[in-house]
């Protein structure tokens, strides 16, 4: 596959000029589609824009003039309220704390176990890969209750480490490395070998960095996998203050019916981090996702 | 020769033993537990009695169970080509050659990456009745109606499947858009010269190059529905009167509310052979359009 990325990219742009050009001043309706992409792009934004105003409008404030959202007064007292007198700040650690956790050991674990199978002679290797490639096909939503059960002879009901150990063993991520992997010269390592470096140096200071590109694509979608994760939270946590923020988000927002600024300044909290997060990481999102073919 | 085969074995062993252990507790070992819970009257609490096939026939003559697998196979068959086909538009229009692109592309694809709980109170609070956002812009155009978006039946089903198709069609168009970039742009130059319209460009040559990419996204979004949970129970809770309530949401609460493991494991199975026999699909058809 080529540059997925060749889209934004000024090499990609001057390597097609020519025939875009071209195709722009045979396309009479581009004006009328580019409008109507916009219009579309607007719709899709406009519910995230509204939440940001209600957020920032006076408390208790509601109306049935739509433009009237978007109107001053703002204050920002209400992010203040909130962060301070509600536990949205501590679930928004707990998802942070969980995340991060999850990606790194996930990424470890991972390129560990894809770089003895890319790399190491040893028996039983292509069954051991099979074996692992097995867990593509086992839907975690399926098996969720039995893991329940797992978890709580292990003692990982209502603990961070319940909602982070099940979640590491990523097969995909074992599948995306090891190819990575292969493409790492054969006399790179070899030469390394005879020169009496250890397979352990030979991972941290050759191979892996070769792979970085597979490590953030990887890493971004653990991220916003656990970030985003709701059913296994949502059942193996009970105390309020282990709760990560898409479980914590409802109980919360469910007091309020007919308030607007209370819910809504707690759904901008939970998702101000990711919007940033997304607007600096876009391109290897994009280009994540389009290599892997994965979903988030 | 044996010995230096153990000493490479036994050098393989720290690389591979963290992610083999996690795997088989968390990965492997669930689905033969869960074969166990199945055949065993078992609470929260413990496990009770053996009781062998019961819950099993119980499952075949369940209406609940058939009903809420309905729900999701009915949801399934409302957002699958609606996703492809917006998808693909989209990431048409993510293509065009405009300085607007970026902005495009971001915005069809930024409510992706919101949180499932987020999205959902987004859309309660939008779609109220009478001081909602939704229906105070339909009465701004002066339009007298008063739609209760999530207490009517048909309604229930529109917003459950408009907020889905908004909220994650961006990763399909993404893997729409990369496909049209990957076109060589030869193709088009070569039928220009001979003379074809925007049209037949379109219809010649972008959409067959298209179909591999759109097998895979129909694929997922196919295996991707049938887990819906989340966003329904959220949003509808499943209702009004279980219009809306998916089989996981049913799993669940049989598993949680009624207190019932073992029957909620045995209809976990269910699904669990739904989804199995669409990712073997799923994986032949990848592996296909690689060779």
């Amino acid at each position: 596959m080529s540059d997925p990325q060749t889209g934004h990219e000024t090499l990609g742009r001057t390597k097609r000029s020519k025939s875009t050009v071209l195709q722009r001043n045979r396309d009479p309706k581009l004006g009328l589609k580019v409008t109507l992409g916009f219009i579309i792009a607007v719709i899709f934004i406009l519910p995230i824009i509204w939440m940001l105003f209600v957020s920032i409008k006076p408390n208790g404030f509601s109306t049935t003039e739509p433009l009237e959202w978007f109107l001053p007064p703002y204050t920002f007292q209400n992010y203040t309220d909130i962060m301070f007198g509600s536990l949205i700040f501590r679930w928004l650690l707990n998802s942070v704390v969980v995340a991060l956790i999850t990606t790194v050991l996930t990424l470890l674990i991972t390129s560990l176990a894809a770089f003895a199978i890319s790399q190491m002679k040893f028996r039983y290797k292509n069954f051991i890969f099979i074996f692992f490639l097995l867990g593509l096909m086992i839907p975690g939503e399926a098996t969720i209750i039995p893991l329940y059960e797992v978890a709580k002879s292990l003692g990982l009901i209502d603990t961070y480490a319940g909602l982070i150990l099940p979640m590491i063993a990523s097969p995909m991520g074992v599948i995306i490395l090891k190819s990575f992997f292969d493409n790492v010269p054969k006399e790179v390592v070899e030469s390394a070998i005879i020169d009496g470096c250890s397979y352990f140096k030979l991972f941290y200071k050759i191979v892996l960095p070769l792979a970085k590109p597979a490590l953030s694509a990887i890493g971004i979608f653990t991220f916003i996998g656990s970030w985003n994760n709701f059913l296994w939270p949502y059942l193996s946590i009970m105390s309020e203050t282990l709760y990560t923020l898409p479980v914590g988000l409802p109980v919360f927002n469910a007091t309020y019916s007919q308030a607007y600024v209370q819910p809504m300044t707690a759904n901008a909290i939970a998702s101000i981090p990711v919007i940033i997060a997304f607007l600096i990481f876009e391109k290897q999102i994009v280009k994540g996702i389009s290599f892997t073919g994965i979903k988030g | 020769m044996i010995k230096k085969q153990w000493n490479q074995d036994l050098k393989a062993i720290p690389f591979l033993l963290p992610f083999f252990i996690a795997y088989v507790i968390f990965t492997i070992f669930p689905i033969f537990k869960g074969l166990e819970m199945s055949l065993y009257e078992w609470t929260l609490v413990r496990k009770i009695e053996f009781v062998g096939l019961e819950n099993y026939v119980k499952m075949f003559s369940d209406v609940h169970f058939w009903r809420t697998l309905w729900n999701t196979t009915f949801f399934v068959i409302l957002t699958t080509p609606a996703m492809v086909l917006l998808a693909l538009g989209l990431a048409l229009l993510a293509n065009l050659n405009t300085k607007l692109r970026t902005f495009f592309r971001g915005s069809f694809f930024i409510p992706s990456i919101l949180s499932v709980s987020v999205i959902s109170f987004l859309m309660i609070f939008m779609l109220q009745p009478y001081n909602g956002f939704v229906n105070n812009i339909i009465q701004m155009f002066g339009i007298n109606w008063e739609p209760m978006w999530m207490a009517d039946r048909g309604l229930a089903w529109v917003t459950i499947v408009v907020v889905t198709l908004w909220w994650t069609v961006g990763f399909n168009m993404i893997l729409f858009l990369a496909a049209l970039q990957d076109i060589p742009a030869s193709l088009y130059e070569a039928s220009e010269i001979d003379g074809a319209s925007r049209w037949d460009m379109f219809r010649y040559i972008t959409l067959p190059q298209l179909i591999p990419i759109g097998r895979v996204v129909l694929l997922l979004q196919i295996l991707a529905s049938y887990k819906v949970f989340a966003q329904i129970l959220l949003i509808t809770g499943g209702g009004p009167g279980g219009a809306t309530r998916p089989l996981i949401q049913y799993i669940y609460e049989v598993g949680f509310k009624q207190n019932n493991l073992g029957y909620a494991a045995t209809m976990s199975y269910a699904l669990f052979f739904i989804l199995l026999i669409l990712s073997i699909v799923q994986l032949k058809n990848q592996r296909s359009g690689e060779n």
